[in-house]
């Protein structure tokens, strides 16, 4: 449907200022003005923008680290902005193009990778990455996996996370059950829920985000994994979900959510931590992210997802740090730049900053890597839990259509409105139109 | 203001202009940038297949050829017109009889009408996550109260059979009070002899209301509805803080489904064929209505002119 990208475009003088227009039109006009970095050629310092949504304690790490690099670095400056928030960090780097302001460095969702891929001032690191210096096999797996579209190399892990079952101690006690183990079973995980579960007091085993995005999504893509499938043919063309595994998926999900009603089914408010907080929820699947707003009152345990046939694969949403072509001395920086952040000892002392998970593998082995589990000892499991990480989301730019037809269909099992197979049905058509270039 | 032209003596004619020129010269500028551009822009970015990123391709009309085979957007067309429909008349109604309460001197007045605007006044963000957190199905105030009345709860914004109509009611709330005001400073231009007439005459109060002041009340009425249709065909913030179109579409408004074409997707040639049939739509819809409500007969000019 699109071209494939290919070198930098320059747009020529006439259109600049229409391109400028259109990004008006959407509104970011305030953000494009504030993000332009001071040029790099000539004498004087080269300065660097680099676009970030980071709030609270990672915000004050990061500007930590930033502050440090530019006292180390009077040539080669870098300037932080924060662009709003990370949500909406594709949409403003795309109006950002459009406008002819756009960021050397920028934050951006692991699923951005593939729409951003097209971008023809996107840098490509694949041959950067390679050199021994920046020791690319170092990061996990999956990491590796979601900063690569078709073999390039688009950017570099800047957060690595992924999904866990954390239990709330306390409700299990109350409930005489034993806590929740590594190698839990579905059957095992649907009993304790629905044994948890109490109508009286509005208690539930469960919660599941029932908002249709890409929340309601990777909660499954865990489970269909989990049960041998797949959620597209290898070579991203055509659906594969609608398999024995993802039907298995489906009906886990009705037996709990329709049948035992041992699920509260998030509205997108977020309001299950607070649930969870109140004793109302005794289990979630959730990342990290989550345990630092889990009240001090609330003993809880982290463990792995339950398994199907033994198999307890987890889902991650690596996201990255994306680096944009301005000019060739910054981009120079820019890079400069991201592989210190990335390397060992400057990540780990953010994630001891932060909470953030490690994202290379070696930074486990440093020596202040006991640092880090003393300060958060809920992300032991957590860590460990990356081993378990086995496949990416695809890295294609109809991703999002896969996503929101996914995200229909697990919502049509968990209200009741669809049997399993018919939902699995109607997604399948879905896909295979959106595959096929349908808008 | 233009004033016809054979008024004006031939010599100061030129002087005028520039003078009237350079007074209404920023707001030119400043419309045709901000708002004639970005229309011939979309309209042109119709015609193509457009991600924003790479070089638009020409694309003819197949944008708005696919248009008519997408089923989401049909379903998102029918449920803006069931929106329209149902949010336009309710308002409309609910601001007039709020306005009519609220048209009298009695203690604490200003209070009360204080209390039915402060919706307006509120971010469309906030009052969203207040109701999503009242009409929460598990949770919420609202159906912890249904059930001490011995009714059942409800899915509100959970439900595909509720949602659509739980941001009408919510939408409702919001604009009633824009609605009341704009009635209620009409109400106080009525004059008062009429009403006094009338009185005279043997009318009740509620006679007066319905026979003297409402059909004063025609042009004031034929604004509000042109004004609430544009609002209601434009739905977009209050889903996207509240259902995001969901559960199973069943709230996706065109507006949201333009931004999820636009903004998720990046098919912005798509979504501009979207975007231009919404524009047309909404030109066509206002000339209706301005058409209905000016053909009113001269009671109608006496009040507005006040």
């Amino acid at each position: 449907m699109e071209r494939s990208p290919g070198r930098p475009i320059r747009r020529s003088s006439i259109r600049r200022p229409l391109a400028a227009l259109a990004a008006a039109g959407v509104a970011v006009l305030t953000l494009a003005a504030c993000g332009g970095g001071s040029g790099g050629s000539g004498s004087g310092p080269t300065t660097i923008t680099v676009w970030h949504g980071y709030t609270d304690v990672e915000a004050k790490a990061f500007t930590k680290l930033g502050q440090q690099w530019n006292a180390a670095h009077p040539d080669d400056q870098v300037k932080l902005v924060f662009d709003g928030g990370n949500d909406s960090a594709l949409q403003k780097t795309i109006a950002g193009f459009t406008g002819g302001t756009y960021p050397d460095l920028a934050y951006e969702y692991g699923s951005s990778a593939a729409t951003l891929a097209r971008q023809p001032r996107l840098v490509d690191l694949t041959s950067k990455v390679k050199a021994a210096s920046f020791d690319w096999n170092d990061f996990f797996p999956s990491e590796r996996a979601a900063s690569t579209v078709n073999g390039k190399v688009v950017g570099v892990p800047a957060l690595v996370d992924n999904l866990s079952l954390v239990y709330n101690k306390a409700l299990f006690a109350q409930a005489g059950l034993p806590a929740p183990t590594a190698d839990w079973t579905w059957a095992d995980f649907r009993s304790a829920a629905a044994k948890l579960t109490n109508p009286g007091t509005k208690t539930y085993g469960w919660a599941y985000v029932n908002d249709g995005s890409e929340d309601t999504v990777w909660r499954y893509l865990a489970m269909l994994w989990q049960a041998g499938g797949d959620l597209l043919t290898p070579d991203n063309s055509k659906p594969a979900f609608d398999s024995p595994a993802g039907l298995a998926a489906l009906n886990q999900l009705r037996a709990m959510a329709v049948t035992d009603k041992s699920v509260y089914l998030d509205s997108g408010n977020d309001n299950y931590l607070n649930l969870f907080n109140s004793g109302k929820i005794a289990m979630l699947w959730t990342g990290p992210w989550d345990l630092s707003s889990i009240d001090s009152s609330v003993k809880y345990g982290v463990t792995l997802l339950p398994g199907y046939n033994g198999d307890h694969e987890t889902i991650s949403g690596p996201d990255l740090y994306v680096t944009f072509d301005n000019s060739k001395a910054r981009t120079d920086v820019a890079w400069q730049f991201v592989s210190w952040l990335d390397s060992a000892p400057v990540h780990l002392q953010f994630a001891i900053d932060t909470g953030d998970l490690p994202v290379r593998q070696s930074e486990t082995q440093s020596p202040d890597y006991p640092k880090f589990l003393a300060k958060y000892p809920g992300d032991k499991v957590f860590v460990q839990n990356l081993a378990n990480v086995k496949h990416v989301r695809p890295n294609i730019p109809e991703y999002a259509q896969v996503s929101t037809a996914i995200g229909q269909m697990v919502q049509s099992v968990l209200i009741g409105q669809a049997q399993p197979q018919q939902a699995l049905d109607s997604a399948k058509a879905a896909v295979t139109s959106a595959l096929a270039g349908a808008q | 203001v233009i004033l016809p032209r054979a008024i004006r003596p031939r010599t100061r004619r030129s002087a005028d202009q520039l003078a009237g020129w350079t007074l209404i010269g920023p707001s030119v500028v400043l419309i045709g940038l901000f708002g004639l551009v970005p229309v011939l822009w979309s309209l042109l970015m119709s015609f193509q297949h457009n991600d924003l990123q790479t070089p638009a391709q020409w694309a003819g009309l197949d944008n708005y050829r696919e248009l008519a085979h997408d089923p989401v957007f049909v379903q998102s067309l029918r449920q803006t017109v069931v929106y329209t429909v149902l949010f336009v008349p309710i308002t409309l109604v609910g601001s007039l009889l709020v306005a009519g309460a609220l048209n009298r001197r009695i203690r604490g007045i200003s209070l009360y009408r204080l209390a039915v605007f402060v919706p307006v006044i509120t971010s469309t963000v906030a009052t969203g996550l207040i109701f999503t957190w009242l009409l929460d199905p598990e949770f919420g105030l609202v159906n912890s109260g249904l059930n001490k009345l011995g009714l059942p709860s409800q899915g509100f914004f959970a439900s595909p059979h509720e949602a659509l109509y739980t941001v009408v009611a919510m939408t409702v709330w919001g604009w009633i009070g824009f609605g009341a005001m704009i009635y209620l400073a009409a109400l106080q231009s009525v004059p008062t002899d009429l009403l006094e007439a009338a009185e005279l005459d043997g009318c009740t109060k509620t006679g007066v209301f319905w026979r003297i002041q409402v059909p004063l009340l025609r042009p004031i009425s034929g604004f509000l509805l042109v004004w609430l249709t544009i609002n209601a065909l434009q739905l977009f913030d209050e889903v996207y803080v509240t259902t995001k179109g969901g559960p199973l579409h069943a709230s996706t408004v065109v507006v949201y489904y333009l931004y999820q074409q636009a903004f998720v997707y990046f098919h912005a040639g798509y979504a501009a064929a979207i975007a231009l049939l919404l524009f047309v739509a909404i030109v066509l819809v206002t000339l209706v209505q301005m058409r209905l409500t000016r053909d009113g007969s001269d009671p109608a000019e006496a009040g507005g002119a006040r």
